[in-house]
This record gives structure tokens, sequence and C-alpha cells, in this order.
């Protein structure tokens, strides 16, 4: 390693860093594409003595000399051979060393007349090396190459093809001799797109419209509606925050508070504002970095503020950066790349090291929402326990980066500049100036960029439909093969990017789809056929998230709060949450109507989370998520049926059922017609004989019991004051407003 | 344990495909008869053991100083490690270029009980059960990536996405109780890396997923009923669930709701039976003091060890107890000690503890990590190339083994004078999976479960049964 460093002031005397002196190499290579004669023998020797170490199955060190592209960029201890100069290439220093570095490492020396046809060979251009690995996979691997825009196929029969995105799975579905899956019912779409695109039930009165709805255009406008609601923004918003692993507090033993509400909030309006994909993602990535950057664009860099933090350690976060960014816009999953050069993906752990210095130029910030601009000293609270209003935005830090060896930041390797990996799209940099961050945001929205795209309208999908095209949403590598359904992956990513990075034009598309629209049912006849519905030839039915969960049940209990935006909340929890912390936390229960806000806006404390999120699968903000689990556990339904939240929305159900107004017309207050209340309010749909016959049978029982247990009628209706005459009405109708809350069901999106 | 054979057949029905006939339905979603969660395939072979508890060691104990007594090593410390040995290895973080000297155990070993095992002065309390635990030192694996090797011990592969080792049990032989989930996960210190995934269900049914109890506070929330819910209104909202569940699996036929429904009754269950599990006040003083759980409403490794032995008590067919980390590639000498101070003792109480209430026959106890450490230290560069720690190391490591099936005071496997190859045989996770399952009376090669048009194993197409460990 320290001989490795040694090396490089040869490349700085003339003055090129290694990114420069790689587009170089490779317009030589360009030019010089005719090979010496020299080349050959100079080949042959290289393969005796130096492949077996450094060629395709072994890069020691980094470096592969079987590679013109590789020999060139070199390996952990920096290029390998200057073309042309065969004085300042490594190659010919480490074969004459004398030292313990010297090449090969065992056995007997090159001769004088090797070392000779080496250097002539280098002198002469170090031509006859194939350019590129022909040997490796990575060449063809589908999601690397460019996107292209498919033509959608013919589909004979027509009926089933709403749009584009219908042809393309047809297409699959048909040379599979599978029939696609009947609509689902209006009542069924209503709540599906309600809960899909705002996080909330539908209202009971526009289930109403919408099952009646004649017009042709009926769904385009309900989907129209949906989207232009403003907690389109919050459930989107919400996605991206497993993406950005977004927490109220630093995480790591000490799990400080932390202030960055407002990027949060910035996600939300600009999903709302219809902000272009590409802009969201530049200015969350080097907002700062824009021209007269504005106060929204420097709040945007929050997105990688929520790295977990801890000051002794600030390069983990770093790290952390390089892997979210993988993750979410190249779908590569980079950490392995941060100890060795990845063993499947094309990033070696060079160029790892040049992600990490496009994030080491920069560093965490605080930042005035009112005119101070940045801060020096991270703000402290008031006198009145009140902090100043900040958040934490990214500012340009600039320093200089070396490779980790072996990720261990205690070793040092070789000095690197920002760049971003060579089996990519170049970075291309006018002059000879330093690549920033801005440069790395405005690359990756590139409409040549193979990834981008391709990642983010996967994900977008999944959300819709459970998995992704791609299922493994942060992994297009290598490991991952072409997915059934690759054209039509492309030609959502290529539209996307048509119409100017649209992101609800996209949702549009998809969700205008008869692929969308088909019925979650079951088929038995696809358990062999399509077991993990790859084809698509039905919807899939969601258990929802966790905090819409909380959302739904408090939606129909009408304890929920609409209010956008804002500091963390903090609701009720149980005791003994906060207990076993290295630093001591607060949970002073939010008050009013900040004790019902949505789930996105309930405080994060990272190690102790509030109970609800874990246990429903929320992720831990330690790093990027894109794709959440969905388990099935008993304490989940212990949760539901006796946790005082869910018991609370419960109640203010029943209340809800037999007092309150719901706008829907031709309700009355017989006991079916309340039942039928329930249900719309809850499930979008009238009850079937078969369960009317049920409920109403229990009802009849829990009000007779409750006749004469007036104490236990008003602990279940939660009602003190309660009407002694309707109480034991009321504590009947929510003990069956609990159960239908707790039906699969209610809190599954079919 | 009883076996009907018309549950086998209706799990049958169930997991084969997803059938969706009236009888079949019938008796998939009674929840009266829902008694153990019935097996899917019944034992192939009389069973050695009704449960196991694999105290599960995240991050890879250094066999090297607890296991291990080299001398050779000891004498060489300091010396680099032959290069003929050097090129069978695989490394983590060790890279070429780094020194790869020998690190001696700083710590002593002594020979215990009738057996002579080998241990550590750091495991006083594992000395003291020497004659009861069984000693496999040549473990390996394929993967030295933590998550990776995580996910290949726990679940037979290297990728995300197929069941757990505790999942295939409680598909292959079910529940012995009806009351607790069949599979119940326990965690203290660092949480296992690849999370989650180390006890979900893949691609089998929801119902053998694990769960896992709360590793801060109570381990589990929300065991009362609420207010003016007496047990008899409590039965009533969970059968009026459980009904309106089952008319909508009948419409959507959703395996999800079949599992919700399950949940919910063992839910019901729960809230006497774990109310009952988790209350340590019937455990004496001796036992406690026993485990060294010292406050029992704080969690920790001690009281897991405990709640395991109360959990096969009552019937749970699998527990796994994380622990971490043991990842010393640095501070090797202050943090190895300290985990061994919060393990040692409770692992040995744990073993004691069944034995002397006669369930050690029936319960295999497992010890072990996703891998080992290298002889060869890791080194702070800053320091003068002091020794601070060991790398992984995948070819040759140590688990141990008691009761239920497997030999007493027994070791197998040996590895080389400087404790990083295997002589002779080494057995890989694939074996050890095996070898759990055959001691339950499952077969390896034919618990499957087919999923995409293929039968998956959890032994994929690998796996010997270690019969040098068989009782």
């Amino acid at each position: 390693m320290i001989h490795s460093v040694m090396i490089i002031p040869v490349n700085c005397e003339v003055g090129l860093d290694p990114f420069r002196l790689l587009l170089i190499g490779l317009c030589v290579s360009s030019c010089a594409a005719a090979a010496n004669a020299g080349d050959a023998p100079a080949i042959a020797l290289l393969k005796a003595k130096c492949f077996g170490c450094h060629g395709a199955a072994k890069q020691e060190g980094g470096l592969r000399l079987d590679v013109r592209g590789h020999v060139l960029a070199g390996g952990d201890s920096g290029p390998a051979v200057v073309p042309g100069n065969a004085d300042s290439s490594q190659l010919l220093r480490r074969v004459l060393s004398s030292d313990d570095d010297r090449m090969p490492p065992e056995g007997t020396r090159l001769t004088q007349e090797e070392v000779w046809l080496l250097r002539r060979w280098i002198d002469s251009g170090a031509g006859g090396l194939p350019e590129h690995d022909l040997n490796t996979k990575w060449r063809t691997h589908w999601s690397f190459q460019k996107i292209s825009m498919p033509v959608p196929p013919v589909i004979e029969d027509s009926q089933r093809v709403r749009n584009s995105v219908d042809a393309f799975v047809i297409h699959e579905l048909q040379k599979a001799g599978i029939t696609p899956s009947p609509p689902a019912d209006r009542a069924t779409l209503i709540r599906r797109l309600s809960l899909d695109v705002t996080g909330l039930l539908p209202e009971p009165k526009r289930v109403q419209q919408f099952v009646s709805d004649k017009r042709p255009d009926a769904w385009e406008q309900l989907i129209d509606e949906y989207l232009a609601s403003p907690h389109y923004g919050e459930r989107w918003a919400r996605h991206w925050m497993d993406v950005a692993r977004y927490a109220d507090s630093t995480g790591y033993e000490a799990d400080q508070p932390r202030t960055i509400w407002a990027w949060r909030d910035w996600v939300i309006n600009s999903f709302n504002q219809g902000m272009p994909f590409d802009q969201f993602v530049i200015e969350q990535i080097a907002g700062d970095l824009l021209p007269e950057a504005s106060k929204e664009q420097i709040i945007a860099t929050g997105f990688h503020c929520n790295s977990i933090f801890d000051g002794g350690v600030r390069w983990q976060a770093v790290v952390d950066r390089v892997n979210t960014t993988a993750a979410a816009f190249l779908g590569l999953t980079t950490e392995c790349a941060r100890c060795h050069t990845h063993k499947t993906d094309p990033v070696s752990h060079r160029e790892f090291y040049e992600l990490f210095a496009f994030f080491n130029d920069a560093s965490a910030t605080s930042f005035s929402l009112g005119e101070t601009g940045y801060l020096d000293q991270v703000p402290k609270p008031d006198e009145s326990g009140r902090m100043p209003p900040v958040t934490l935005a990214m500012k340009a830090t600039p320093q200089p980066t070396h490779v980790f060896g072996r990720g261990d930041p205690a070793q040092l390797g070789i000095h690197v500049s920002p760049n971003v990996p060579g089996f990519l799209p170049q970075l291309r940099i006018a002059g000879d100036r330093r690549a920033s961050r801005l440069d790395l945001a405005r690359w990756l929205m590139k409409d040549d960029h193979p990834l981008t795209a391709r990642v983010t309208v996967n994900r977008v999908w999944q959300r819709y439909f459970g998995a992704g095209l791609v299922e493994t949403s942060d992994d297009f590598g290598m490991q991952t093969p072409r997915p059934k359904h690759a054209a039509l992956l492309d030609w959502l990513a290529a539209r996307f990017m048509q119409e100017g990075w649209d992101v609800k034009k996209l949702h549009k598309h998809i969700l205008l789809s008869a692929t969308y629209r088909q019925s979650s049912n079951d088929r038995r006849e696809l358990a062999s056929a399509d077991p993990g519905n790859r084809l698509l030839a039905r919807q899939v039915r969601i258990r929802l998230p966790a905090e819409i969960i909380r959302d739904v049940f408090l939606d129909a209990g009408g304890l929920l709060s609409r209010k956008i935006g804002g500091p963390g909340v903090y609701p009720w929890q149980p005791e003994g949450i906060l207990v076993n912390r290295a630093t001591p936390a607060t949970w002073k229960k939010s008050e009013g109507e900040d004790a019902y806000r949505r789930g996105l806006y309930t405080w994060t404390w990272r190690l102790t989370p509030h109970p609800h999120m874990p246990l429903f699968d929320a992720p831990d903000g330690i790093t990027a998520c894109t794709k959440r689990s969905r388990s099935n556990v008993p304490v989940q339904a212990l949760t539901l049926l006796n946790d005082p939240v869910f018991v609370e929305a419960a109640q203010g159900l029943g209340r809800r059922v037999l007092r309150g107004p719901t706008g829907l017309s031709a309700v009355g207050s017989s006991d079916p017609e309340r039942l039928k209340r329930l249900f719309q309010i809850t499930l979008a749909r009238d009850p079937q004989p078969r369960e009317e016959q049920l409920l109403l049978d229990v009802l009849e029982r829990q009000r007779k019991s409750f006749h004469g247990q007036p104490a236990a009628a008003r602990e279940v209706c939660g009602d003190a004051e309660a009407d002694r005459g309707q109480l034991s009405q009321l504590a009947a109708w929510t003990v069956l407003a609990r159960s239908v809350l707790n039906l699969d069901e209610f809190y599954t999106r079919e | 344990m009883t076996i009907d054979l018309s549950l086998f057949r209706r799990r049958f029905l169930e997991t084969s495909t997803l059938s969706l006939a009236p009888i079949a339905l019938q008796t998939l979603l009674d929840g009266n008869t829902m008694a153990a969660d019935s097996p899917a395939v019944m034992p192939h072979a009389a069973p050695k053991a009704k449960s196991v508890i694999f105290l599960f060691m995240i991050g890879g104990p250094s066999q090297i100083d607890l296991f291990e007594d080299k001398p050779e090593l000891n004498r060489r410390d300091g010396e680099p490690l032959p290069e003929s040995i050097l090129k069978e290895l695989q490394f983590a973080q060790i890279q070429k270029d780094d020194p790869k000297n020998l690190m001696g155990c700083p710590w002593r070993f002594g020979r215990h009980g009738n057996s002579g095992a080998v241990i550590s002065e750091l495991l006083p309390h594992t000395a003291s059960i020497a004659d009861r635990i069984s000693f496999v030192k040549t473990m390996r694996t394929d993967d030295s990536n933590h998550m990776f090797a995580e996910l290949l011990i726990n679940t037979g592969w290297r990728q995300f996405g197929r069941p757990s080792l505790g999942s295939w049990v409680s598909y292959g032989l079910g529940s012995e109780t009806a009351d607790l989930p069949s599979f119940l996960v326990l965690r203290s210190g660092m949480r296992p890396r690849s999370k989650g995934a180390n006890y979900g269900n893949g691609f089998l049914p929801g119902q053998f997923q694990g769960t896992a109890l709360r590793d801060s506070g109570p381990p589990i929330l929300n065991l009362e009923s609420p207010p003016g819910f007496d047990r008899e209104r409590q039965r009533e909202s969970i059968d009026l669930i459980k009904e309106l569940n089952k008319i909508r699996y009948q419409q959507t036929g959703d395996s999800e709701t079949a599992t919700r429904i399950r949940a919910y009754e063992t839910a019901f269950r729960m809230q006497t039976s774990a109310r009952e599990l988790l209350d340590l006040d019937g455990e004496t003083k001796s036992t406690l003091n026993e485990y060294g759980v010292g406050d029992t409403s704080q969690s920790s490794f001690a009281r897991n060890c405990l709640l395991a032995r109360r959990m096969v008590e009552r019937g749970v067919r699998f527990v796994q107890v994380f622990h971490g980390d043991w990842d010393h590639h640095s501070g090797i000498r202050t943090g190895l000690p300290g985990q061994c101070r919060t393990v040692d003792q409770a692992s040995a109480a744990l073993v004691r503890d069944l034995a002397r209430r006669g369930l050690l026959d029936d319960t295999l106890v497992v010890w072990g990590g996703e891998l080992g450490r290298t002889p060869i230290a890791q080194v702070n560069t800053k320091m003068k190339n002091v020794p601070v720690g060991r790398d992984h190391q995948i070819e040759a490591w140590t688990m141990w083994f008691a009761g239920g099936g497997v030999k007493a005071g027994h070791t197998i496997g040996e590895t080389n004078d400087l404790g990083c190859l295997p002589v002779g045989d080494s057995w890989h996770v694939h074996d050890l999976q095996a070898t759990i399952l055959h001691l339950l009376g499952l077969d390896h090669k034919k618990l499957t479960y087919r999923y995409q048009g293929r039968d998956f194993r959890l032994t994929d197409v690998h796996g010997r049964v270690i019969e040098e460990l068989l009782a």
C-alpha cells in the first residue's frame, strides 16, 4: 500500500488525475486499434506470468491485466500502465522492484529480455488486449443496456387491452396460455385506488357515486381526483422516506434527536406539486449546488442527511450515502465493494471510493428555515425548550478521498477523485475541474442512463402490485435475471423519460391499465402455471403498511387528523418502550389533534421506534429500504385487538355508525341499515346475507349481555357520559365495529 | 404427540394447491380443531428430539480462543502463516498486502469433565457442563460475508427468500401446543444482519414464520383484553372475526387470510398462555441466579435462555435465541471476554436446567454462529500493527450440541496445528440442518415443498447427517 502511494506523484507531475488518465487511455486505445508487432509476445508474457493473479478469475489488489480498460484503470494501487510511457508505468516499476512489492511476488524475476518486451509494449501504446472483458457477462447484462422504447405488441383480442401496459402483459400471458383475471368490481376498485394513492379509506359517498357513475371516463376522472388529493403526497412521501431511511434521530447508541421534518414536508409538497422526477432527484442530491439555490432546494438535500450519524465515524455516513444512492437510483448493492472489488457486479473497490468521493465532499449541516442560512453550530433549544426552525442540509466541504484498504479507514490507499463506475455511461465534465454531486445527480438523470428510469418505474410498479416487475427492487445487478416483463419495464421507463419524468403520468399509465384493475382473487390454476404471479394474470391482495393500518383505523373511527406536515408528533405508546437506551429519550404525549395525525408524522427514535412500526414491518431506518416485508404473526393480532389506539378507533366507529353523519343517502336507523353504514365506511361495500346474519346475531347477544353490565358497557364504548338508554346499544356496536376493523379485508388492500 | 391423518391430509391440500374445495376449506379453517398446528409430513422416523433451542451467536465467536487449544499456534505467535496454508483460506477483511501473522490465544484452556473437553477459561460455566455437551470442531460454510453466511445456516441458501430452519421444522412437524406459536424468536444485543429473513417463512405458508418477541421493554405487548372485554366477549369477537374472515377466504383464496385466521386464534390463546409464559414470578430465586437473571423486567440473554426453557416446556417446537455481536475483528481482548460473560452462564444453566427437569432428552440445544475466526491476527496499522482481532474463518469452526439424541461429552472433527483447516472430516452447515431435522425424525431429503414448479429442500441438493454426533 505504501509503495502504491509513492507512485502517485508520477501522475501528479503530469497533472493527470486517474479519471482523466482513463479518458486519455480510452482515446489512445481507440486510436491505436491496430496492434503492434510487439504486442503479441508481451501479452503472451503477461499471460504466463501475471494473469494467474490478475486475470478473469482472480484480481489480486483489484487489478486485472487481461483487459485493456482494467489495465488503464488499474487496481488498488492505481493505474498499472500509462500508455506510451513505460517509465511512468507502475507495471514496469513493480517488475523491476527489489522491494517487497516486486512482481511477480514469488519465483524467478523477469529476465532483462522480458522486461524489455514489456517496456516496448507500453511505449508503443500497450495495444493488443481486448478493450473490454469479453468473458464477463456484464457487457450484455439486460439492465445495463440503454433503454429503448419497445413497440407495444398488437393484441388480437383487444377487449382486454385498455392501454399499452396491457398489450405487453397480455402478450406474455397469451404466450403462456393464461387469460387475465376479470376486472374487480367498482367498490373494490375505488377502495384499492384510494388506499394506493392516498392511504386513506374512500368516502362512502364517493363510493356510491363511482359505483353508479355511467360516464365512460369515470375511472380516469377518479384517478385524477385522487392524484390531486394532498394526501397523495403523504402516501408517496412515505414510500420515499423508506428509501431515504428517514428517522428523527441519529441512530447508533447515542441516538440523538435530529430536526429534519422540513425535508419530509418538502417531499410531500414535491409529490403534490407534480415535480418532475429528474428535478426531484437533482435537488435532493445536489440542490445546494444549483446556481442561486433557493431555500427549498437546499432543504431538499436533507435526503442524504438522513444517514445514521456519529461524529466519530463520519465515514460510515458517507458509505451509507453511496449505498443508498446505488440502491435508490442504480439498483445496485455496492456495499461489497467497500472492502473489495464486487464479486458479482462490475464495481471495483476503487470505483466505490470514487463514488464515495462525491459524498465525502459534503457534510450534513444545520440550516435555518429563517433567513440565516447555514449555521456554524447545531442550534440549542431556547429557554422554553423550543427548537429554532432548522433542518439538516448538505453543504460542500471538499476534501481528499482515499481508498480504504479492505474498507478500513485506518488504511488509506491511493487518492481518488469523484467519478462514476466505468461500466455505466461516462461522466463528462468540461475542463479539468473536480466532479461534483451536481454532476453526479445530472448524470443519474441523463436519458442514456440505463438504470435510473428502470429502477424508478419498477419501484412505482411494486407499490401497485406488491412486487416489482423486477422482484429485487434494490438489485438490478448480475444476480438478477431479465424479468418476464422486461419489455413493459422498458416501455414504462422510456415513456417516463420521454414525458419529462412526469410522476403522475407514470401513475396514470399503470392505474388506467386493465392489468391494475384486475381482480386480486387467487386463481387455483395459476398455482402451477405462474405461482409467483410474475406474469400478472391477477392483482394481489396487499396487507397495508404499518403507518397506514393505524391511519385507516383512525379514519374509520372518525378520529384521524388530516393536517399535513410539521414537526413529528408523539401519539400514545405503551410504557417501557424507551427503556434500555444508552441516552435517555422523551415521549411527551401529543395532545388534541396531534395525537391522531397520520403515521408518517409519528416521531421515530431509530433505536426505540413506536412499537406499531416494527410490528408491522416498517423499516428500521438504518439503511435504505426499497421493499418492506409483510409478516403475518399472532402478535400483530394482539395489537389490533387490544392496543388502546385501535380500541379507541373502534369506539369512534361505533359512535359514528350509531349517530354520525356519513353523507350516505338511504341509510336509516334499523340494525341492518346501521350495519350497512359500518360496512360502507370500512369496506366500501354492503354486507352479504351470511355476513349480515352473523353480525346481527352477535349484535343481539352483545346488546343483551350489556343490559346487565352497564359498567362493562361504559368501558367498552369508552364514553363515561353515554346516555344510559343508549349504553348497551353503543357498546354492542363498538364490539361489532372492533370486529370489522380486525377483519383481514379491512387492513388489506384488495 | 398424536398424529391425525386427516390433519395431514388437510395440510397437504392447503400446501400443494390452494384448494378452494369446500371440504378442504372447512377442515383447513376449522378453528376448534386447530389444536396443535398440524404436521405437513409427520416424522419420517422415530424422533429423538421434540423441540430445538438454537442459541445463535451472531457474528462468529472465536473458536480459536474458546475451544481450540493449539500450542503450536501459541508457539508461533507473531510468525507469518505459511503460504501453503494461506492459499486454501478465504478471508473477509484481510487483504493480500496485509500482514498475516499468527496470533496465539491470550487465554488459558482447561480440560474438563470425564471427556476432557477443551474449553477456555473464558467459559467456566460451559466447562461445568462439559460432559453433557458434544463439540463439532470442523463446521464449515461457503460465504465469508455475515449476511449471506447467516442466510446459509438459517435458510440453507445464500440469498433472501427461502424458508428458515425453524419454519421448515414447524411445517414438517406442526406444534405440540395450540397456545403459542410453534416457532418463537428471542433476541438480545445486536440483531442478526439478515434480520427477519433468518426466521421468515420464505415460500412456506405464513403460519410457519417465526414470531419474534420484542428485545426491549415488554416482550409481548397487548396481552390484556381492552376494558369491558371479559374472556367470553373477547372469544365471541374473535369467533366473529374468524367466521367473517373464512367467508372472505372462500371468495379470495388468499393464503394470507388463512394465516391471519390462525394468528387470531393463537393470539386469543396467547392472552392466557403468553402471560403465563412470560411471568417469571414462579421461578425460584436459585433458578434465576443460576441463569444470571437479575431484573426480570429487563430483556437479556439470560432471561431469553430462561424463557426458551419455559417455551419448550410448553410445547413450542423451535426456539431461536439470537445474540450479538461476536464479530471481533478488533477489540477482541476486551470484547470476547465481555460477550462470554453475557452468554456463558445462561447457556450452561439452560442445559443443566433442562436436564434437571427431564426435558433435555427431548430437547436439542445447539450453540454457535454463522462462521468462525482466523488464527491470523487483524492488526491496528495506526499502532505499530498490534494485533487487535481475528477475521472470518469459514473452513473450520466449532459448534456445540446437547440433549435430544446427540452424544454427550464427545468431540468430533479436528483442525490442524494452527486451527485454520480441518484435518479429516468437516461438516457443512447443510449437514447441521440435515442433522437437526434427523433428530426431530425428519428426513432432510423428504422434507420438501413444491414451489414454482419444483420441490425445494432446506438442504438444497446437499446435506448429510452427522452420524458421528448421534447418540
